[in-house]
């Protein structure tokens, strides 16, 4: 019985590390895509084109050059991407994980193995964006005092059309 | 019964009982410690017995491996259904292979393999020292000069010790293929992206400090089941009170010994 047990563990383990090294990836080909914000993306990530996954996101590293975020993507070998289609990193969720969502492009190439998708469109900074709502008035707001924010009923009324 | 003495029962005089019990628990804990000290002593000085370390070695160690994969296999996959349906409430069940990957190595694995250990290793531990004492087989060894700490504890402490992190090993990696298992038989993950997610994620002290744990319990199990079999009084039913004791008292310490690791390792 206990040889039995060791025989599994020692046959998991194998293919744990098989599968999971970083040598050849069975059944599934690397493409590359720089992002100028990769957010909470983390290797393990999904990869979808139109809401159904693809692959997953393997590795993420920093350009030292351009000081770009490189995402490397693990793709299923049966799809083919134009080589022209564009990566995007998205949200779940309001609060859950992001993934990488293609959407293919036009051309009559397909991407090879190792290639790179050249259109991106980095992870969008949430509270970066919530905070630019929130004082629209930027270095005026900050620096006037509170009662400027309390402004007549006239300028309350024109603030959303500035938005 | 006797020290109520003047017919007043027990019961009315509080001072006296607390007084007894933490007098009686005190000696207690000395003398575990004293017990743990002449212990370690004997691992570390001639004479040793390999034969006899050997012998736990396989009886600790290999025989426990059937239970210690149960334990694991199940607790791995009910652990992946769990964290998957809490997960999906956030919408998180994405993280279930790392989270299960964290839990098993870095807790479940070392604790569950010790409790398993404790039942079956300290028990057995305890009930065969504890019939040794009841038969007077100890002093007969003594009178032989041969210390039945160098003889009798010492090589179920190293056993123990050197046995327990291997079978969280095994736990480890058991317990992560039971959840790997029901992750893809039943909820439709990709067996591939599974085991890669727990590869990438995992650190090595993730698996070494749950190693860590697992040797420290695989003493308390040891020490345990030779202190109470050691003490063991009044024949068959102190053998039995021994094995109980050294159960209980193994478990309780296991959990005292893990939060207490835990709080070292996760401060660091």
């Amino acid at each position: 019985m206990g040889l039995v047990v060791l025989a599994l563990a020692a046959g998991f383990l194998g293919y744990s590390l098989t599968v999971g090294g970083v040598g050849g990836k069975p059944g599934g080909y690397d493409v590359t895509a720089k992002f100028g914000q990769v957010g909470s993306l983390a290797p393990g990530a999904s990869v979808s084109v139109a809401g159904v996954k693809v692959g997953t996101v393997s590795q993420i590293t920093l350009d030292p050059k351009s000081y770009l975020a490189v995402a490397k993507l693990t793709l299923d070998p049966t799809v083919k991407l134009p080589a022209d289609s564009t990566a995007k990193i998205t949200s779940d969720s309001l609060l859950g994980g992001v993934h990488v969502a293609i959407a293919p492009g036009g051309s009559t190439e397909d991407l090879k193995a190792g290639g790179e998708i050249e259109n991106t469109q980095g992870a969008v900074d949430l509270f970066g964006l919530i905070g630019s709502v929130m004082r629209p008035q930027g270095d005026a707001a900050a620096s006037g005092d509170a009662a400027s924010a309390k402004t007549p009923a006239a300028d309350a009324t024109v603030a959303p059309d500035s938005y | 019964m006797v020290a109520a003495s003047g017919g007043v029962p027990a019961f009315f005089r509080p001072a006296r009982v607390i007084g007894r019990s933490t007098l009686a628990a005190l000696r207690m804990v000395g003398g575990v410690a004293v017990f743990a000290v002449r212990g370690v002593v004997a691992c570390f000085t001639p004479r040793w017995f390999p034969i006899q370390l050997l012998r736990q070695l396989i009886a600790i160690g290999f025989f426990s491996l059937p239970v210690v994969g149960l334990t694991a296999v199940f607790t791995g996959a009910a652990l992946a259904l769990n964290i998957y349906t809490g997960g999906g409430r956030f919408n998180a069940e994405q993280v279930m292979p790392q989270i299960v990957a964290l839990g098993i190595t870095r807790e479940l694995g070392p604790v569950l393999a010790a409790l398993m250990l404790a039942g079956r290793v300290s028990a057995a531990i305890a009930a065969e020292i504890g019939a040794m004492r009841a038969t007077e087989q100890i002093d007969a060894m003594r009178t032989l000069s041969t210390d039945p700490f160098r003889y009798l504890v010492a090589p179920r402490l190293t056993a123990a010790v050197l046995a327990l992190p291997l079978l969280t090993a095994v736990a480890d990696i058991i317990g992560v293929a039971g959840g790997w298992l029901v992750a893809v038989r039943i909820l439709d993950f990709n067996p591939t992206v599974y085991v890669r997610n727990t590869v990438s994620f995992i650190q090595g002290w993730d698996i070494g400090s749950g190693l860590i744990k697992a040797a420290v319990f695989g003493f308390i199990v040891a020490l345990m089941g030779c202190y109470h079999g050691y003490n063991a009084k009044g024949g068959a039913r102190g053998v039995g009170r021994a094995t109980t004791h050294a159960v209980v008292s193994s478990a309780i310490l296991i959990f005292a010994s893990d939060y207490l690791l835990t709080t070292l390792f996760t401060a660091a």
